[in-house]
């Protein structure tokens, strides 16, 4: 079961709109982290148990891509799901990301139904 | 029966064989609330998409604008039982009628309003029908909340 979602991205804003997204879903405020890049959310990988990492591209420091590449090489963060959000149209064919371990991708600008229906398509449930 | 809904009007009803509908939703846009627990309906048919374009005129005819529309429905539904986190969100219209470049962003701009209306409520859109360049019907059952939209010669149901 999805609990624990690490949010990923350097935009405040962003993050501050899939936080309200993931409440909307019913997922609990206190169980959704937030780091500005990928260096910053190992770190907490380390430090909590997280279920799920929504994940910008492309950020200052440590995208997301790069992140998902160390999550792989970890036995204890393998396993987490990586769903990258990304406004950048050449990022993306999902064939490739697959290969380098994404599970899902949600373009940016994203509305908050197109947003919870990727969601839900990669944890096969929302709680609310 | 049938309640219509007028150009910036609301109307909600409990009654299991009323159908409420609204017609030549153009730049205007008409939204669907519906409680399935409750069997409360309602639809809001607003022109504009703020208050602030003239506060006053939206003290009279609040349902003219997307945010006192919607702010007049809800209490309107919640009055009859109806709860917010049950609500089925279905909206329409929006349309860029052509023949007026003012309407055209109007249309724009009402889909925008409502889009950002509705997150902030913490709602999410069941079902949209936006945009386009024609005007549209449509229909809610109160007994059912399923909506129909009718549009150019054509029929959805929403």
């Amino acid at each position: 079961m999805i609990q624990n979602i690490l949010v990923v991205d350097d935009s405040e804003t962003t993050r501050a709109f899939v936080r309200r997204v993931l409440g909307m879903c019913g997922f609990e405020n206190d169980h959704i982290f937030e780091a500005g890049d990928g260096s910053a959310a190992l770190g907490i990988l380390s430090a909590q148990p997280i279920d799920l990492v929504l994940a910008d591209l492309h950020m200052p420091g440590m995208g997301g891509l790069e992140m998902t590449r160390h999550m792989l090489i970890q036995p204890r963060l393998r396993e987490i799901p990586v769903v990258i959000i990304s406004a950048d149209p050449n990022a993306v064919r999902m064939e490739d990301l697959r290969k380098q371990g994404v599970k899902g991708y949600i373009s940016k600008p994203f509305t908050p139904e197109a947003f919870r229906s990727t969601i839900t398509e990669i944890t096969g449930a929302i709680h609310a | 029966m049938t309640i219509t809904v007028n150009v910036s009007d609301v109307r909600t009803s409990k009654q299991l064989d009323d159908i409420i509908v609204t017609h030549s939703l153009g730049s205007c846009v008409g939204v669907c609330l519906y409680d399935p627990v409750a069997n409360v309906a309602g639809m809001l048919h607003y022109q504009l998409p703020s208050a602030s374009i003239d506060a006053s005129k939206a003290a009279e005819r609040p349902a003219m604008y997307a945010d006192t529309g919607m702010e007049l429905l809800m209490k309107e539904m919640f009055a009859q039982g109806a709860q917010k986190q049950r609500l089925k969100v279905i909206v329409a219209g929006g349309a860029s009628m052509m023949d007026d470049l003012a309407s055209s962003s109007i249309g724009r701009r009402n889909q925008a309003a409502i889009r950002k209306i509705i997150f902030q409520q913490g709602l999410f859109i069941h079902t949209q029908d936006l945009g386009g360049t024609m005007p549209r019907t449509v229909y809610l059952n109160v007994s059912t909340g399923e909506v129909t939209i009718k549009s150019g010669g054509t029929v959805k149901a929403a």
